[in-house]
């Protein structure tokens, strides 16, 4: 997850090409692979029925647009010490500007296609892949926001639960991809999961800023957008623009 | 630099059966083979070695040349980090010992990894096949044939057409950012990390208003053209029995390794 994209866009000299949260074929035992099949079909479908319903036939247009958006932030980085650099992963921000069904889907599109096109993540694994950066990732990033920024209110709530949610849901995406490799014995927990955890914890600090940034930047110029709870905020619907 | 020039050169156009073949034949097959390699346990060489065979073979058809699939396997690989301290966790015989931090190696721990990485880059290949054999355009084709909810198939067609043109958009918002971040050399520019990830940030929000108007001129342009909600392909031919019948033997043999690796 820390380069979605990355490898794609590495040869425009743009992306970081580090270690990956998408996962290739190879590593994962059967089992845990054929059940991130399971997840992702289940909730990709169901999303896709509701997104359907709630925004008919501008859904395709919309969120074919949003997944190149998240595609195209990820180019976006930022130099942050001894060459490396800090890039957006987006799935927070996804969910906090769309709403979890229709980021699912934006999600699911975004690391499918890197995966058919790029090698950016396996075939097989291609389900739980999508469970982890598609799913994972974005129903912690959208309950920790919804949370906080009901606990907190107003414009410093909303600032500080995105930083939040990002955050975490990066931690959280990371720790999972731990244990799912452990279960698929390809790798030591007690050595994977305190690494992928540390290592991480920095890159969300990252995760956090931008998202936190973009979500404040939204709310400045186009109040209106974010966030309504919801499936699509009330400017996608044409109702605020 | 063209966005378009890293979205577009994935497949690679050869005259060769192999692209010739129809995607919702090559899909699954890719898959299933995929998904007998991923049936192959620690230590089978001779198993790996067989499954690689029929790859081989697909791979000279497809007249792509070992160096061009070579490069391009070559990009998954770094993973492996993941797997390298089973080396040193995995109890077994005693292989090395790494000389200053007295970490013991050992035979059951190199196997498991070498395992890996050999089913790892066997599966690449397979997806690097498949990737350079068939347009984009025919392998989202069969995703929808394949049951890909109509939704998903047609946010993933729209993600492939607009990337090109919302990232030469962020493209040119980078390059903006770049032209005023003049640095002297040596000498830190740019303020601190916090404040460079805000800029991001802001470039991040802008692009996303950018996107929610572009996607409304597109919404607006479609239903001129009469969009109601379904993705039309201009023809469907059928799908041809022979290449059926080679995918089948192609999924087939990758089965049978692994089934007599079991039984043997």
């Amino acid at each position: 997850m820390m380069s979605i994209g990355s490898m794609a866009l590495a040869p425009l000299g743009l992306g970081p090409v580090g270690p990956a949260m998408h996962i290739p074929d190879g590593y994962m035992s059967v089992p845990v692979a054929i059940a991130g099949w399971v997840v992702t079909v289940g909730v990709v479908a169901y999303a896709a029925r509701r997104a359907e319903r709630e925004i008919s036939d501008r859904a395709v247009p919309l969120m074919g647009v949003m997944a190149a958006f998240i595609f195209a932030t990820q180019m976006m980085n930022f130099p942050v010490a001894g060459g490396t650099s800090g890039h957006l992963l987006g799935g927070a921000l996804a969910a906090i500007l769309l709403g979890p069904w229709a980021a699912v889907i934006v999600m699911a599109a975004v690391v499918g296609l890197q995966a058919l096109m790029f090698q950016d993540g396996g075939l097989v694994v291609m389900g739980l892949n999508i469970a982890n950066m598609g799913i994972l990732t974005i129903f912690a990033g959208y309950f920790v926001y919804r949370f906080l920024a009901g606990v907190i209110p107003g414009r410093v709530g909303a600032l500080a639960a995105s930083f939040v949610a990002a955050w975490a849901s990066v931690v959280i995406g990371s720790a999972v991809v731990a244990v799912e490799l452990a279960l698929s014995g390809a790798s030591p927990l007690g050595v994977a999961l305190p690494a992928m955890i540390g290592v991480h914890a920095l890159i969300g600090v990252g995760e956090g800023l931008i998202t936190l940034a973009a979500v404040s930047f939204i709310r400045a110029t186009n109040p209106g957008l974010v966030p309504t709870p919801g499936l699509a905020p009330a400017g996608l619907n044409g109702a605020a623009r | 630099m063209s966005v378009a020039s890293v979205l577009g050169d994935r497949y690679a156009e050869r005259d060769s059966a192999v692209h010739r073949a129809d995607a919702r034949v090559k899909l699954p097959a890719a898959l299933l083979y995929i998904l007998a390699i991923a049936c192959v346990p620690e230590g089978a060489w001779t198993a790996l070695a067989l499954l690689a065979a029929p790859i081989a073979v697909v791979a000279a058809a497809a007249r792509l040349g070992p160096l061009f699939i070579l490069r391009r396997t070559f990009l998954a690989l770094p993973f492996v980090a993941v797997a390298v301290p089973l080396i040193f966790t995995r109890p077994g015989t005693v292989a090395f010992e790494v000389p200053v931090l007295g970490w013991h190696g050992t035979h059951e721990g190199l196997t498991a990894v070498a395992t890996i990485l050999a089913r790892s880059w066997l599966s690449v290949t397979v997806a690097v096949l498949l990737t350079a054999s068939t347009p984009i355009v025919e392998t989202l084709r069969a995703l929808r044939v394949l049951g890909t909810p109509r939704l998903l198939v047609g946010t993933v067609f729209f993600t492939y057409r607009y990337f090109d043109v919302i990232g030469s958009e962020a493209v040119r918002m980078i390059r903006a950012r770049d032209s005023r971040s003049a640095a002297l050399p040596g000498r830190h520019a740019g303020g601190r990390v916090w404040w460079r990830a805000t800029v991001v940030g802001h470039m991040v929000g802008s692009l996303f208003a950018r996107s929610l108007d572009r996607s409304e001129r597109v919404y607006a342009a479609m239903q001129a053209r009469g969009f109601t909600g379904e993705l039309r392909f201009l023809s469907t031919p059928a799908v041809r029995g022979v290449e059926v019948a080679v995918a089948a033997a192609f999924v087939l043999a990758g089965f049978a390794v692994v089934l007599g690796d079991r039984l043997a």
